[in-house]
């Protein structure tokens, strides 16, 4: 890194004065504010949070300026949702809040606290699969497939809110998905098989 | 399948060539006579009817990628893992003249800080690397790193190769000046030629953008070094960390490289560098594991680009539209080191013509250029082609008509008119654009060639085969798989070798304790592996049939693999059945890959054709790409859907890279300017085009598979066929990539004046 004496304001210096006074700061809806409980006074320093992850409830130490990404992937090690950008440019660490999805990598984790989150691994149990898992490896919608849990988040997330999306919906709800290997058309296909029913 | 127990030792008859594209002429197949090495199998050809090869099996690690429980480098974590960063220099050149690492090192939850660069050392751009900090988490390491005092000599630096020493001179319109050098033969041609044109073209540097950024996690046992390493080199990267590493008692075999999943490469991740140097070093000092991942802005700024290029072409056709003359000069942008820069350009269409080649390398203060999908030639192949379309505009003949008059290739012959009757060449191509219309239409074509048939014989890359009392077949190999479908290819060649699903033939890469593979490129994993994948496992099978033989009482000779069974025509065992007779230690043998065969194969490199539609506003002289199709030939394709993916994506890259893509430099700091995604655009979703592909099979009779890679063939006709048929919407071309508004707009206005 470059020291932030350099980079004009950066996100660190910005939550480092925003968290402590309670302000929201990125990713959440005005709705899901609102529900958080009344901001507590905390830090410097590591604090337990518990965060409902996947129907669990789940311990985790964080600062205030943790992301719920890195308590996800470094405090949980539920690796799923990738860092990539670490600005919310890229889809990577699409997971669901309440539903709704989200970059992982803006929102802090203390203000996930009292929501729900969805992750990727809360499609797969053993052998068994979702189908939109199933589609994604039967349409080869992937290559790395380092952006492809993102993606996965993502159009879990356009299946239930649209039911049978069309392409233009489609493309709406994953134009926050980069993915380098360009594996968009296919990812399409899965989505579309999926809301056809169609399993694997 | 073969079911032949011994190679020949002589020369083998095969068929090699193609079967007719659909509707298009004749087949082209030829007989050859080739000479397997003594051990090797039987070779296939183009007769060779296949169970699994070329089928629609799913990727085998599918599941695991999508279900987010595949763990790339970047996932692994240990008990008491530590993280860590690099600081980077704030000045593009320079001296660096103080380092105290004191103060950080006194920081809560530090276990390590370590200099990169000492007191006296030159600072070479933007992002070269000074120390390294490790500690309990990101938060703790980020605030050691604000307290390392490092000061700098700044000396004058440059970012911009277009003014660099030995640059051109341009004119206002951006056009290279400088005369032409002497040149006897090609002056003559140009004088005689009916039609000639002349042109300059430009490319900005294109960034990697690997979704996974560069980095690993290291860990000490003892003298023994593990690495969980984002490489395409998993070899060169292990043979390069030991000799770094030689200060800590330690040699080659003392390390190993991790890599089964690695989140793209596309050619920058051939060297450890300094930061797989720096993990190694930590979790030395720190005395535990230590995980090092770039960030965004140190992937866009240190992990080398493609570089940007200038190009000029004067040419001349006579009067039946043959090239007679070629003169090409390019100018490469490279970094602080000098290299990487060069570009290529096709060399077959100008088959009787004078020509002249000249490429010089240009230095600015910059991070090096680094290989990246088909090196040079998505650069080279947009100035060429476009510039031919210019060419042929002039002389009045249609681009495609061109092609075939000057494209020496067969192969590609059949492609061009195959590609223009799937594509619908003639009826776009006549499509008008009304003058007042806000959209306007055109389509644009171009040609791909990329050369390798795989690097065989030395080193002698191997395939590890084992085929276990329960039925299961492992195939293993140490070289890595940056995205391609490596372990899909395995597992098919393992099946279709043995007679048996592919759901019994689990296979792993990227772990060094297994047979050297080649770095993944230059296409070369596929066509390098193939073979010694099928020897590997035609090796096991003969160990599994002479145990299958003495249990049924029957000549070896009799005993064949086929369709899940294990044995004569009569009297066959079930796989599993058969696979119990082996005992608790399995068969296991390695595969070779042996030379390729002497005396030529049916074709050297894959050639390609693309064509492409584009819708521009221009009112806002935004450019869509509506639609592309793509003929590609890899010879011989193992997993078809994994195939089709590379050149789809190759397609979109070329969007990308045609429309979107350039790093963008701030001159006085010497700093890149859009170093993360927000400003940095890669294609996305919406600017999707509607893609089609039709893999091209040939078989060439180079080995006993007969594959070719795809990393690079479908990478290198994109862009130009993109900026073909811009220049077909707008009657005036556009001669330097990206294509975004601001130049859409100049091109209308120059085509206005």
């Amino acid at each position: 890194m470059i020291p932030p004496s350099d980079r004009g304001v950066s996100r660190r210096s910005f939550l480092k004065g925003s968290a402590v006074a309670g302000i929201a700061t990125t990713g959440l809806t005005a709705a899901a504010h609102a529900a958080a409980p009344a901001p507590a006074t905390f830090g410097p320093g590591e604090h337990e949070i518990a965060l409902s992850i996947n129907g669990k409830e789940r311990k985790v130490k964080v600062e205030t300026r943790t992301t719920l990404l890195d308590a996800l992937r470094d405090g949980l090690d539920l690796t799923g949702a990738k860092k990539v950008c670490d600005r919310g440019a890229c889809g990577g660490c699409t997971v669901l809040l309440d539903g709704t999805p989200i970059t992982a990598c803006m929102t802090l984790a203390m203000d996930a606290t009292g929501h729900e989150v969805r992750t990727v691994e809360s499609l797969s149990d053993g052998d068994t699969m979702h189908p939109l898992v199933q589609n994604f490896a039967h349409c080869d919608a992937m290559q790395c497939g380092f952006c492809t849990p993102g993606m996965v988040m993502s159009s879990l997330a356009c299946l239930e809110r649209r039911g049978k999306p069309t392409e233009d919906q489609m493309r709406h709800d994953l134009s926050g998905n980069i993915c380098r290997c360009g594996t968009y058309g296919r990812v399409m296909e899965a989505i579309t098989r999926t809301a056809a029913g169609g399993g694997k | 399948m073969s079911s032949a127990p011994r190679t020949p030792p002589e020369g083998v008859e095969i068929t090699v060539g193609y079967k007719a594209l659909p509707g298009q002429g004749q087949d082209r197949f030829e007989k050859r006579t080739v000479t397997p090495a003594e051990g090797d199998v039987k070779p296939w050809d183009a007769t060779t009817q296949f169970q699994t090869v070329g089928s629609d099996l799913d990727r085998v690690d599918g599941l695991a990628k999508a279900s987010g429980r595949a763990k790339y480098s970047y996932d692994m974590t240990f008990p008491g893992l530590l993280q860590a960063m690099i600081l980077r220099s704030k000045v593009a050149r320079g001296t660096l003249t103080a380092l105290d690492l004191d103060e950080a090192r006194a920081m809560p939850g530090i276990a390590a800080v370590i200099a990169l660069k000492e007191v006296g050392n030159k600072v070479r751009f933007v992002g070269d690397a000074i120390a390294a900090v490790a500690g309990t988490t990101l938060h703790a390491v980020r605030d050691a790193i604000e307290k390392i005092r490092a000061e700098y000599q700044a000396e004058e630096h440059n970012v911009d190769y277009v003014v660099a020493d030995k640059a051109p001179l341009l004119s206002a319109t951006g056009e290279i000046e400088d005369d032409w050098p002497e040149h006897q033969e090609i002056a003559v041609a140009l004088a005689e030629a009916k039609t000639t044109h002349s042109a300059t073209y430009r490319v900005e540097v294109q960034t990697h953008s690997s979704l996974e950024t560069h980095g690993g996690v290291a860990k000490w046992t003892g003298n023994d070094l593990e690495v969980w390493l984002s490489t395409q080199a998993t070899f060169g990267c292990r043979g390069e960390l030991a000799r770094a590493l030689q200060g800590k008692q330690i040699d080659v075999g003392s390390v190993t490289i991790h890599a089964e999943f690695v989140g793209g490469g596309f050619g920058s991740k051939f060297v450890a560098g300094i930061e797989g140097l720096a993990v190694s070093l930590l979790s030395h000092a720190a005395k535990a594991p230590v995980k090092l991942m770039l960030d965004r802005f140190e992937e866009h700024t240190t992990t080398g680009n493609r570089p940007g290029a200038l190009m000029q072409a004067r040419a001349g056709v006579d009067a039946d539209g043959k090239i007679v003359a070629w003169d090409w000069r390019s100018f490469g942008h490279c970094g602080f080191n000098g290299s990487g820069g060069s570009v290529a350009v096709p060399n077959y269409y100008t088959g009787d013509a004078k020509v002249r080649r000249d490429h010089k390398e240009l230095v600015a203060d910059t991070d090096p250029a680094r290989p990246m999908r088909a090196p040079g030639h998505p650069q080279g192949w947009f100035g060429a082609e476009l510039f031919l379309d210019e060419l042929a505009a002039k002389a009045g003949i249609d681009p495609l008509a061109f092609r075939l008059r000057n494209d020496r290739e067969q192969i590609r012959q059949d492609q061009w008119r195959f590609a223009a009757q799937r594509f619908g060449w003639a009826e776009a191509r006549a499509r008008q654009n009304a003058p007042g219309d806000r959209y306007r239409f055109g389509v644009g074509l171009s040609s791909a060639r990329w050369g390798n048939l795989g690097n065989a014989g030395r080193p002698p890359h191997g395939i590890t085969c084992r085929i276990h009392q329960d039925g299961t077949v492992e195939t293993r190999s140490g070289a890595q798989e940056p995205g391609v479908g490596t372990k899909t290819v395995l597992t098919i060649l393992t099946a279709e070798e043995l007679g048996i699903e592919p759901r019994f033939v689990k296979a792993t890469v990227g772990h060094t304790g297994d047979p050297s593979g080649p770095a993944s490129g230059g296409s070369t994993v596929t066509p390098s592996l193939a073979p010694a994948a099928r020897h590997a496992a035609f090796l096991a099978r003969q160990q599994l049939v002479e145990l299958v033989a003495k249990h049924l009482g029957v000549p070896v000779a009799d005993v064949v693999c086929k369709g899940g069974k294990v044995g004569t025509e009569k009297a066959g065992l079930p796989w599993a059945e058969a696979c119990k007779l082996i005992g608790p230690n399995p068969i296991d043998v390695r595969g070779q890959r042996f030379a390729n065969y002497d005396g030529k194969p049916f074709f050297g490199s894959q050639c390609g054709v693309q064509m492409a539609e584009v819708k521009v506003d221009t009112w806002t002289g935004l450019v869509q790409v509506t639609r592309m199709f793509g003929i590609q030939d890899c010879g011989l394709v193992i997993a078809k859907k994994l195939a089709e993916s590379q050149v789809l994506g190759a397609m979109i890259q070329g969007v990308s890279y045609a429309l979107h893509e350039q790093r963008i430099m701030d001159k006085r700091s010497g700093r890149m300017l859009n170093g993360d995604f927000l400003r940095y655009k890669v294609t996305g979703i919406q600017d999707l085009p509607k893609l089609e592909c039709h893999m091209h099979s040939i078989a060439n009779g180079h080995d006993s598979v007969g594959a070719a890679g795809l990393g690079e063939p479908p990478s290198v006709a994109s862009a130009a066929a993109i900026a073909n048929a811009v220049f077909h919407a707008l009657d005036a071309p556009v001669r330097h990539l990206p294509i975004t508004p601001d130049k859409v707009h100049k091109a209308l206005a120059s085509r206005k004046g």
